[in-house]
Order: C-alpha cells, then structure tokens, then sequence
C-alpha cells in the first residue's frame, strides 16, 4: 500500500464527513426550525425564526403567505449548514453530547446578543419574557445537540475505520 | 462452591459401592426423591444407571435397560465388560465422563450416566426431555399475516426455531453456562462473517463475568448484568418472542442472546428505533407499512408528550392560538387538574395491573368496572373533568400502541416527570421536561450504539429506512450501527454493473 501523505488523507476526511456534515445541517435546520415554527404557533415564543432571516430585510406581502414558512426553512437550512461546517471545523474531535449543547447555547447567545440588537423591531433580550428564553435556549441546545454531536459521532466512526483499515476511505455505508 | 472445588479431581470410582456413597453424600439421593437409580447386574457386574425423573424420557430409559439385561442371555465376556455395556446403550448420543463433578451436572440436565462395576469412567446418555410447551404465538406481538411460531421455553428448541429459518453453515450458535447453582444454558447467536468481532468478544465476556447464584429470571437478569445505565428505566436490549423478527435481525448483523427457561429473546445492540418496529410492517405493503409506523410514531409521541402539553395549556390558555382556544375545560373542576391527571394515570396502572393477571372470566366484569365506574361516574360526582379522560386515555392507548411492552413503561415514567415539571414551572417547565426526555435518551448507550440514532447522531440514509418501511428489493445494506463486517446484504448494484 503506498503510504499517504497527511495531506491526502485530510482530504478523504474532507469528503465524507463533511459531506456528512452539511447534509446533517441542513436536514437538523429544517427540523428544528420546523419546531420553531411549532413553538412559535403555540405561543411559546414570542420571537420567530422568521422575524430575522425574512422580515428583517423584506416585509412585502409574500412574506405573510403559507409558502414564506417553507422559504424561512429552507434559509435556515442553509445557514445551518454554514453552523456544521464551524462546527465541523472547530470542535469535530469532541465527542460528547455536553459540548454540542454547549454549542447551541453559545450560537443563542451570539443571536441574541450580537445580531438582535442591529433590528429595531426584533424585541431585545431584556424585554423578553422568561418562557422565550428558556424555550428558545432549549431548542437551540437540542439543534446543537443535533448537529454536533452528529458530526463528531461521525467523525469518531471515520477515525475509528481509518484505524482499522489503514487510511481506506470508508463508503457511505460503513459509518 | 468450596465443595465443587474440593471435588474438583474426584475420578469415577471403580467400586458401584463408592459411587452410590458419593452421590448419596453430594446428591443426597436418599433425601431427594426426584433422583433415581436402578441397580442392575451384568454378566455377574454391578451396573448402576442414575437419573432425574421429570428430566428424561422413562419409556427410553426403560428400552435401555431390557437391551442391557438381555446381554445376560447372549454374552458372556465378563473381562469385557465395558465394551460390551457401551454396545449394548441403544442411543445416538452415548459419551464417556470420568469426573464425578462433571457427571453430576450432566445427571442434574437431565442426560443419565451408566456406571460399571471396575470402569473408571461412567457413559453419558443424553436423552432428556423437558417439559414444555410446543410453539405458539407470542401473545405480545401478534400479527394479522406471518408465521404463528414462537419461542418456548426450551433453548434447544429456540435455537432450532431459529436455524430453521437460517440455514447458512455461518450461523454460530455458541453455548455458555451461567449460574453457579443454576447452571442455565445461555446461547450466543450470530452470524460468523456479518456480526462485529468486537460486540461478539464484548458479549461472552460480559456473560464469563457473571458470577451468580442462578438466574431464574434468565433474560431480564442477564439485561441488568449487561447495561452500564441500570437504573435507567429505557430498554436497552430488544426483546422479541417471534423467530421471524430474531432471524431478521440476525441477518442485519445483530447477536441474539437465547436463554434457557425463557421464551423471550434477547437483541442486542438495539437503539430506540429498534424499539419502535413491529413484524406487520414487513407483512404490509411499503406504502401501508409506512403508513402503519407514522401512525405508531404519532401514537407514541402522545403517549410521551400530549397530556403534559395539554396540561400545559389548561395552566395558561394564553398559549393557544385563536383557532384552538376551545381546548381545555369550560368549567373550574373541583380538584386541580395535575391532581385529577395523576389521579386517573394512576387508576389507569391500577386497571393495567389487575389486567395482567386477572383470569379470564373476571375480566368482563373488570372491563365494565373500568368503563362504567371509572369514566362515567368519575365525571358525574365531579372528581374528573371529562376532558381528563380522554386525553388520559389517549396516552394511554398511546403506550399501548408502543410495540416494545419495555419503552412503553419507560415513556411512562418520563411522561409523568414532563407533567410534574410542567405543573410546577408551566411553559419553561414542558420546555426543560423536552430537553430532558430527548438528552437522557441520547445520552444512552446500547455498547457501542448510540440511543436515539439514526437521529442524532443523525444519519440519513439509516434514518429514510426508520421513517419510510423501504421495500425489501431496496435495502441491500446493513445498518451501519451494529458495525457489520459486510454491509451488503444483497448484491452490490455497482460492483455488478463491473
């Protein structure tokens, strides 16, 4: 067998899991912005996922149509495949649950700290109510819990295979 | 124990005289009536043949024994002697021992052991024969199509259930022995060339540890000695009693784990989806299969999560939305609702319970008490709101649904933590009840596989197979969590287009 340069099998891993990665961010997106949306309808929340990727630029008549829910999902979607690849940059080799949880809860915070305060209309953190908070901090725990600890379960399996079958790539079926 | 180990090197006796006092010191054969012996004598030698009543087949033992003392008319090499005993043991499974603690534990399963009169060895017969039942169908997982065959309680029996199904020459069916006392055969199947080395090893060393009185449990006892989380109420193991379902597994690369005196079998390693399937399915069509596990999924999610929701908006109706404002109760009960739900969940086990062990013709009049008593009256004297009762029983019927008798007890239980956090902290508490239910199941570990994957740890194309019931021409992969060492389980399209 020739022997792989650490750059080579960078790349393998780069294939793969990362392919993972996105497609776990995209699909958790979806889902938990689907519970959002959820949560949102019960009146959990006072804020909506739709406030900041939609209304915050545009506030034309299509946006209070049934489809804008789907288009918010699919934007979450695709920014949540941007917050896998962070993930799947930065914390990929921590396998814990915990650190996912942690994750989401850091991305809450960054949202409601940083990006809140730029839109007037979007209540700031002070002038929500507590249910907001603790709903909103619990599903964005659980939508990092979902993401990271996929790809760095992934990962671990990837690094696992690569062990035992000396840098082969694994196919999309053995991990 | 310290006697086993005394005796360790006890040789069979040459005198009949010592093996009679042996096995009345260890057997206590003058005590218990359940071990027999019967003293024969050949060509002018002691003969000694003992046995279990109850354990073997007399009319055997009785066929043996004519054959033997016909040897008197027609023999008369008394040198040779054991030759001649060993031919004369009309059996297929005839086998020599010579320690005495050996030949006990064979005499105790039920095989006899023939001793000679000057043979420092005894002959084993196997021929036992458990009382048992033949097989029928598990009352647990009925199906309208399928074959009506279940476990019994006999491993030997169970694993013939199962090779019937499997015929393949890498099927392993590894026996092992657990119980000091008990002495309960417990068998390891899995298929040689598909099922992870490392979950094999990890299984026999786990059942090699087991230092036990007996087991007379067997299965569930063997699950508690096997998960690392043990007070955690979730089944971690799959138990199943159809050999349709075990094979199925088996061929994904699962082990199975037989124990003798119990019917159920043990899967493992299962994750919660595991849980969530049921052999109808695959007697379906895909599409009414699929159809049958949204319904399932739907029933145990309400069964989890719809009371301490409901509750949840009869503490604050400000939470529903205009179109759904008219749930919960018109009228202020006269007993808090948390109390009236805890109240009628509990008269719901109470029912469950007598349910179970109820005889049969009591169980009308229990069905009408139930029914009458419980629901009708409950609302009329004022202590349930009706609105109580049909969410309750909606949960109810909810677990019910859940195909793992297990994980509906378990989501039991959660759902009863979801409803006093929500009763205490309203809204933030359902929420926190969430995050609780789905971590704890994530955090859990079935060895090496994680709980609730394929969703999170998210794997898409495991988790199409979970959501849809993909027909069978389509899946030719193995599920990647139990580690199969070949993954395909039907020819590989692109190598063959090669």
């Amino acid at each position: 067998m020739v022997e792989k340069t650490q750059n080579q099998e960078e790349t393998i891993t780069g294939s793969i899991i990362l392919r993972r990665a996105l497609q776990t961010g995209f699909i958790g997106g979806v889902f938990w912005g689907l519970m959002g949306k959820v949560m949102h309808y019960f009146n959990f929340t006072e804020i909506s996922a739709k406030a900041y990727v939609l209304h915050s630029w545009t506030r034309s008549t299509w946006t209070f149509r049934w489809y804008s829910e789907i288009i918010v999902l699919l934007i979450i979607g695709v920014l949540s495949m941007v917050v896998a690849i962070l993930y799947y940059a930065v914390l990929k080799k921590v396998n814990s649950l915990w650190v996912g949880m942690i994750y989401g809860g850091i991305l809450w915070a960054l949202i409601m700290l940083v990006v809140t305060p730029f839109y007037t209309m979007i209540p700031n953190l002070k002038e929500l109510e507590l249910k907001t908070i603790i709903s909103t901090l619990s599903l964005f725990s659980l939508y990092g819990l979902f993401i990271g600890y996929s790809v760095s379960y992934d990962y671990a399996m990837f690094q696992k295979y690569n062990l035992q079958n000396k840098g082969d790539e694994p196919s999309e079926y053995t991990i | 124990m310290t006697n086993k180990q005394k005796d360790n090197g006890q040789r069979v006796p040459k005198r009949i005289k010592d093996v009679q006092s042996y096995m009345k010191k260890h057997l206590g054969t003058d005590v218990s009536f359940d071990i027999g012996y019967r003293q024969l004598v050949i060509l002018e030698k002691n003969v000694c043949l003992y046995f279990v009543t109850g354990l073997c087949d007399s009319t055997i033992i009785q066929e043996i024994i004519k054959t033997l003392v016909e040897t008197n008319d027609s023999e008369s090499d008394t040198d040779a002697i054991g030759k001649v005993i060993e031919n004369r043991l009309v059996h297929q499974q005839v086998e020599k021992a010579d320690s005495m603690d050996e030949i006990v534990d064979q005499l105790l399963s039920g095989l006899i052991p023939v001793f000679v009169e000057g043979v420092p060895h005894a002959y084993i017969l196997d021929i036992r024969n458990y009382p048992g039942r033949t097989p029928e169908e598990p009352d647990t997982e009925r199906v309208v199509r399928g074959s009506r065959d279940g476990y019994t309680e006999s491993i030997v029996e169970n694993t013939a259930l199962t090779r019937r199904r499997i015929r393949d020459e890498r099927l392993r069916n590894e026996m092992m022995k657990i119980g000091e006392r008990s002495k309960t055969d417990v068998c390891i199947s899995y298929l040689q060339d598909v099922a992870d080395d490392e979950s094999v090893a990890w299984a026999k060393e786990k059942i090699s540890k087991i230092d036990i009185d007996g087991i007379p449990m067997a299965d569930k006892t063997i699950e508690e000695f096997f998960v690392d989380h043990k007070w955690n109420p979730y089944p971690l193991v799959r138990y199943t009693e159809r050999p349709d379902v075990a094979a199925k597994h088996l061929l994904a690369g699962h082990l199975l784990l037989i124990i003798d005196t119990s019917p159920s079998i043990m899967i493992l390693p299962t994750t919660f989806f595991d849980h969530m399937e049921h052999a109808e399915e695959f007697r379906q069509a895909p599409s009414i299969g699929t159809f049958i596990r949204w319904i399932r999924f739907l029933a145990v999610l309400a069964s989890l999560y719809l009371l301490p929701l409901w509750l949840l908006f009869v503490i604050d109706p400000s939470l529903l939305p205009k179109e759904l404002a008219f749930i919960g109760p018109n009228e202020e009960g006269n007993v808090p609702i948390i109390v009236q739900i805890l109240l009628a969940d509990i008269g719901v086990e109470f029912l469950r319970m007598a349910a179970i062990h109820t005889p049969t013709p009591l169980a009308t009049a229990m069905g009408l008490i139930a029914a009458v008593m419980i629901g009708e009256i409950a609302v009329d004297v004022g202590l349930f709101s009706p609105e109580v009762i049909l969410y309750v029983s909606i949960s109810t019927i909810g677990s019910y649904v859940t195909p793992s008798y297990e994980l509906s007890v378990a989501n039991k239980i959660m759902k009863l933590m979801i409803l006093i956090l929500t009763a205490f902290f309203g809204a933030i508490g359902f929420s926190i009840g969430f995050v609780i239910s789905i971590v704890s199941l994530v955090s859990f570990k079935a060895f090496k596989a994680p709980y609730l994957w394929p969703f999170i740890p998210f794997n898409y194309k495991a988790m199409v197979h979970n959501v849809l019931r993909v027909p069978i021409p389509y899946t030719n992969k193995r599920p990647s969590i139990v580690h199969p060492k070949d993954v395909y389980s039907q020819p590989n399209p692109e190598t063959q287009k090669k």
